[in-house]
Parts: structure tokens; sequence; C-alpha cells
């Protein structure tokens, strides 16, 4: 049980793109916070602290650029701090913030962060680095063929076959369209998908996220400021975790493992304290809305498993069906086109919980879905092994 | 604030720890900090990492060392500022109500990374990294600051170098090797006028980590012990940008400082002890002129970065240090009758962000 109550009233965010040639790295950074903070009705003086989430800074060259950001997200003379999980960076930032306001330390923080993920020539060389240098960099590991395993032994596992994955980029597509910060937004079809260029079974160059650049920022306060913020409807955090996995995958698939690498049950542990903290029960009953880190078209399934939303190995049918659309669904999952349209990766976490917090105010826009009373924002990073799970909510009493 | 340091460890300090990986090195440090605080790993509910990515030699370390930092299937964020700031996140991590028992660890095996191109990529790429900016030369330009602007003298500076060699001397956990004299330093040539290679201290392998719990943890352990409460925490950051009013200032470093007493609801006075990461004599000098209301005998007894300075860490060794002093098992650097004591740590070129954390003995 937190100390104070804390809520979301403002978020601000960008069109994401591949570059970004009018504004450098600090000023993308400002733009969002000055996003959050006029959506709120807040000014600098009234933020206590800022949280930057920032993920490998080898994206964009610039060792420890938060400190060079500090200045222009107006943190001069005040606690700042930058949080880096990998993908998940954005997810844990955030939730840095609320551990910030919820332990009755401050009153009003800034979570804030930008990345320019294109910067490098091939964003998938410096994901080659995460690995260790002796056993892994030298067979082209990366993120992609990393989660290519992992997609592979899923299909094998639930029979789930390229053209289901298919859907889910043809739907996340459909979603972005309505999302005027959505990075890809081109319609496409499964044809298209599974015509595209072979990358790593079982991916097609539509099956993967973009290289985005932009930034996104959310305002956290206490009870008591967020009745001075122009929120009519905060969104209140009511369950904040994460899980930290072993990096190595094989250790993840074994008779004896403690989780399966295939399902991302991290977040069975994660997702089960989350809703312990936040009072859900019955996940599909009590959730309206699910902002999932999908950076590949093979992430969302397993996780709508582990998050309860449905039986082990039946997310891709109910899928088919039509079932995590954002009308007539059981579930509306990812109304902002997710990871798969939109990935500056330092803060793409951090997006998952503005979009949610956004649904959660009714200020989603064309993709608003009706009725949100409770939403859930997932991310995800390292060897697939960092998992943060965040549910906002409409009430916290 | 209610959250306690139940127990600690540090790596044995070595200028080069070759035989050992860095994995193996965060894993003991983590295993002896169990083991001091009396606690298992599987009670431990969360795990704060603080940790430098460019310093480690790998994008996303944490991937490789939050397993042998104890986070396997645990809660675990990773902060990348300093050490200290690390204890600043897991002491909140803990006070937001969601956690009882926590794990705090750093770490910096500075002797394998290139530390002046490390830092060298820290400044943006359009003023700064062409004209060459790095530690050594923001570290003079912050020299030349607080020279001019409080009359410290390059004396002044090689005599606070002295004075914490002379600490650091006593102390049983520094890192081995010949400490600094007189002649040395003034012989020792410059690296960015007024700084001589000899004012600066010298980077070392080490590691470190905290064991934290709430106090509810400890009203449902009552044989537990804990080694001092965590009574203040203030951090802060300045502009980027080396301005003369910015490096002479020590703006963030106040405001730190004045934050972690505020907290604390004490007064500079009160503390016996002070714990500073000077990373040179003119730093060490500026501080202590900053710190004019702390007794000067208070200030750094371990010696400092002088004893040891695992570079990225070296805030949250000197926490452990401080933390000693209040528990009264500071060995032969301990001072008498310890209330109250401080850790500083600071990151960022020319010290752009400073911690401060102020620890009372129970």
């Amino acid at each position: 049980m937190p100390k104070q109550h804390v809520a979301v009233v403002g978020v601000g965010q960008m069109p994401f793109r591949t570059h970004h040639a009018d504004k450098n790295y600090v000023e993308l950074a400002q733009t969002a916070a000055q996003a959050a903070l006029s959506h709120a009705g807040l000014t600098p003086d009234d933020v206590d602290a800022v949280v930057f989430s920032m993920a490998p800074t080898q994206f964009m060259g610039v060792n420890d650029c938060d400190k060079w950001a500090s200045e222009y997200v107006w943190a001069t003379g005040k606690p700042f701090m930058r949080v880096s999980t990998g993908g998940a960076t954005g997810g844990s930032a955030f939730q840095a913030g609320y551990q910030h306001i919820a332990s009755g330390m401050f009153k009003c923080v800034l979570v804030v962060g930008a990345d320019r993920v294109a910067e490098t020539p091939d964003a998938q060389h410096v994901l080659n680095l995460i690995w260790d240098r002796f056993y892994e960099h030298d067979f082209a590991l990366n993120t992609v063929t990393m989660t290519a395993l992992a997609a592979q032994r899923y299909m094998h596992r639930y029979n789930v076959t390229e053209e289901q994955f298919a859907r889910v980029v043809v739907r996340a597509r459909r979603n972005a369209a309505g999302n005027p910060y959505a990075h890809l937004t081109k319609q496409v079809t499964v044809d298209d998908v599974m015509n595209s260029p072979r990358v790593s079974y079982p991916y097609k160059r539509f099956d993967i996220c973009p290289r985005s650049s932009g930034a996104a920022a959310v305002v956290l306060c206490d009870e008591a400021t967020a009745k001075r913020a122009k929120c009519g409807r905060p969104a209140w955090v009511r369950g904040a975790t994460g899980i930290s996995h072993s990096v190595f995958m094989g250790d993840r698939m074994t008779y004896w493992s403690d989780t399966e690498f295939a399902d991302h049950d991290g977040f069975n542990l994660c997702a089960k304290e989350c809703y312990r903290q936040a009072g859900i029960i019955d996940p599909l009953h009590d959730i309206q809305v699910a902002e999932i880190y999908d950076p590949f078209s093979t992430f969302l399934f397993p996780q709508l498993e582990s998050l309860g939303f449905c039986a082990r190995g039946a997310a891709a049918a109910i899928h088919d069906e039509g079932g995590f659309d954002l009308e007539g669904g059981i579930l509306a999952v990812n109304p902002s086109g997710g990871t798969l349209c939109t990935n500056p990766i330092g803060v793409t976490g951090l997006v998952r919980a503005a979009d949610a917090a956004l649904q959660i105010m009714g200020e989603a826009g064309t993709n608003q879905i009706k009725g949100v009373h409770n939403a859930v924002a997932t991310a995800i990073g390292g060897s697939t092994q960092f998992f943060t799970c965040t549910v906002l909510s409409d009430d916290h009493s | 604030m209610d959250i306690y340091v139940l127990g600690l460890a540090m790596v044995p300090a070595r200028k080069r720890i070759a035989d050992e990986r860095l994995e193996e090195i965060v894993f003991s440090v983590t295993r002896a900090a169990l083991d001091n605080a009396g606690v298992e790993r599987a009670q431990i509910e969360q795990v704060t990492l603080a940790a430098c990515d460019e310093l480690d030699g790998r994008s996303i370390s944490s991937m490789l060392l939050a397993m042998p930092a104890g986070a396997y299937l645990k809660d675990e964020m990773k902060c990348t500022d300093s050490g200290l700031t690390g204890l600043c996140l897991g002491a909140m991590r803990l006070a937001s109500g969601d956690f009882d028992l926590g794990l705090v660890v750093s770490w910096n095996k500075s002797s394998t990374a290139p530390f002046e191109d490390v830092m060298r990529m820290r400044a943006e790429p359009f003023y700064t990294r062409p004209i060459g900016l790095n530690a050594a030369i923001a570290d003079g330009l912050f020299a030349s600051a607080v020279a001019a602007a409080h009359g410290i003298s390059e004396d002044d500076a090689s005599a606070a170098v002295l004075t914490q060699s002379r600490h650091a001397a006593h102390n049983a956990r520094r890192a081995p090797g010949a400490l600094p004299s007189a002649s040395g330093i003034a012989g020792s040539p410059y690296v960015a006028v007024p700084l001589r290679q000899g004012h600066r201290a010298q980077v070392t392998d080490g590691g470190v980590a905290f064991v934290l719990a709430s106090g509810d943890w400890l009203a449902r352990h009552p044989s537990a012990q804990p080694l001092a409460r965590i009574a203040g925490l203030g951090w802060s950051v300045d502009k980027y940008n080396l301005g003369r009013e910015r490096l002479s200032s020590l703006g963030s470093f106040r405001d730190a400082h004045g934050r972690a007493l505020a907290m604390a609801g004490i007064y500079d006075s009160a503390l016996s002890v002070y714990e500073l990461d000077s990373q040179t004599g003119y730093h060490a000098a500026a501080y202590a002129k900053a710190l004019d209301a702390v007794d000067p005998d208070a200030i750094a007894p371990s010696g400092g970065p002088f004893a040891q300075n695992p570079y990225f860490c070296m805030g949250l060794i000197n926490a452990a240090e401080a933390v000693l002093q209040v528990s009264d098992q500071a060995g032969n650097v301990q001072r008498k009758a310890v209330g109250w004591a401080a850790a500083h740590g600071c990151y960022g070129y020319a010290q752009q962000g400073n911690a401060v954390a102020i620890f009372e003995g129970l």
C-alpha cells in the first residue's frame, strides 16, 4: 500500500519518425516535457523531481545523454535520475516516478525520455553488443534473432502459424492509423506481411517494429496536486511491478526451468503481484484496455496469455476471431497501434503507460475505448528478461 | 525515513582485480551483504542496481549482472547516475510501501574501462566533444573555477590530497599501493592546468552492496540488528554547460546537502562524519569550504577516493564507510561517538550531479 496515492495527470508525446532533422536530442525531450506539463496545466516550478527514461545510449551516441537533457526538461537544481532496463526502461522509469511519490518524498514528478534509434546506421549491431563478447557476438545474436528463437518455440508448442502473426501486424497498423503520434500507419494486408522480405524465421520485415525517434513524458503527482491539475479524470497508478530473469535463454527452456522462455512468463509473476496490488481478480472482466509491449508480431500472444486474459496457447485463435479488436472484442489491445508501429526504445515502455493513461482519462482520440476503468501497460527488456507491468485506474479507493 | 541498513559488504579494494570476472565480483559482494544482514536471497523482494553500461563495456550490462546481484525473479530496477543515487532509489522503493526488504548493488571494474574515452563520449557532439572535453579537462576547469572563486591555491589542493591520504593510510579497506607525497604531487605533470596528476584520486576496481529493510520488516523480525537508519537523502543536478558560475557555485552539492539535512531534521554541526567523494584535491578543498559548519576532523575519515575509488560506485562506498562509523565498526578509522554520518557521491561532468545520504546510529 503506497504512502500516497499517485496519479498521471499529464501526458506528452510527439509524432514519432525515423528521424527528426529539425530537433536535436535535448529538444526532443523538451518538446515532450512541455507537452506533458501543458496537458496537466502545471509548470516546471510545480515539479519536485525528474526521472529520465533512456535505454542504451549507443543508439544516439552520447553517453549520459540524460545529463545533457536535464537542463532542457527543467531539472536544474532538482533531484534527477536516469533509469535504464533495456527495452523495459520506459516501464521502469514510470514505476520509479511512481515510487518517488508513493514514498512520500515528492508530490509531483516528471518522467521524461527521448530516443533517436536511427542515429546509428544499424541498431541491431548495437543490440549485438548486449551479448557476451567471447561467446555470443560472433553468431549474429541480436534482438531479432533472439526473439525469433522464442517465436519458433512458441509456434511449435501451440501450433501457431506465420499467418496468425501477420494478422497482428494488420490489426496494429489499423489501430495506428487513429494515433497521430504513431510511426508506421500505412495499412497492410496479410499478404503484404507474408510477402515482405524474410529476415529471420518466422520474421518477415513487416513483423518487426521500426526504428523510431521521438520523446514522451508523463506528469505524476499526489492526490492534492492532482486536484489542482487541470486533468478532470486522472489515471491512478494501482499496480506497479517488475521481474528480472536470467540472461541465459537456454536456462529458460529446460525441464527444470522455473519459467518457460517461449511464454514470456516472467509476466506470470509480474502480473500476479501487480493485480494483487490493484485488486484485479478477473483480468478479462476488470481490465478494458491493454497496451502491450510488442516490438515483434510474435510478442502479443504469449503476453496476453501470461497476463491472464486467456488460456495458454489460446490467444492466436481469439485474435483470429477479432477478440482483441477495438470494437466487438473481449479486450481492446493496443489501441495506439503498439510497439509494432512505434518503437523509440528508450521511451517505448513510457509510451505504453502514457497511452494507457490517456484511455483512462478518456482522451485517446479516435481510438478511445468506451467505459475504460482499468488499463494495463507492459514493457520488456534485455534478453526478454526484464518485465514491467503497470495497472492504471480511474479509481484509487 | 523509516528505512534501515540491515547489512552491507564491500569488495576488497584493489587497483585491478584480474582474477575475477565482473559477474563474480558482483555475486561475491552481494552474497557477503546478505550474510552480513543475516537474511537469505529468497527473502529479498526488490533489487536496485546502480551501474554504467559504458564503464562496464556492455550495452544493458544489467542483463548479465542482475542475476549475480540477486535479482533472479525479483523486482529489479537500475539507475545509471551513481551508486549513491541507487541507494536513494532503493530506499524510495522500500518507502513506497510496496516492498519491505531490498538490495542495492553497485560496482565499477575501472581497470577494464577506457575511462577517458567513456568520459569523452559523454560530451555532446556539437560543441564540447570537438574540443576534446573529458573528465580530466572538466576537473581542470572545475579546479580553475573554484580556485578563482574561493581562493583555493595549488598548495591548498595538494594539502587536501595529503590529508585524505593520511586518513586512507589508516583505513584497512583501502586499495594497496603507495600513497602520494608532497614532492610527488608537486612533481607530477599538469593534466589540465591547474590540476596536476597528483591531485587526482586514481581509479580502482570495486563494488558494494547494501541490504535495506523497512521499519515494518524490522518490527516483524525483532531479532534483526540493523546497522543504521537512513535519516536523510538528497540529490540534485546542475546545468550541463561548464560555465564559471556552474563550476564554482557547487550548486547541486549544496542543494543535495541541504535536502538531506532537512529530511534528517538536523544541522551540519550534528554530523560527526562526512565521507566526501572528492575526485581531486581541488574538490576536497572546495567541498570543505562549503561545509564550513562541519567539524574539519569529521571530513573523509576513510580517506574517500584516496583510499579506494571505484569511480561509479564511490558514493555508495562512502555510504558504507559512513554506516560503519555510526555502527562503530569502522576499525582503525573509527571516530568516537558517531551519532550521525553523511556520505556524498557525485557524477557527471565536473560533478554535475551530487547526492548526499545521512545515516543515524541506532
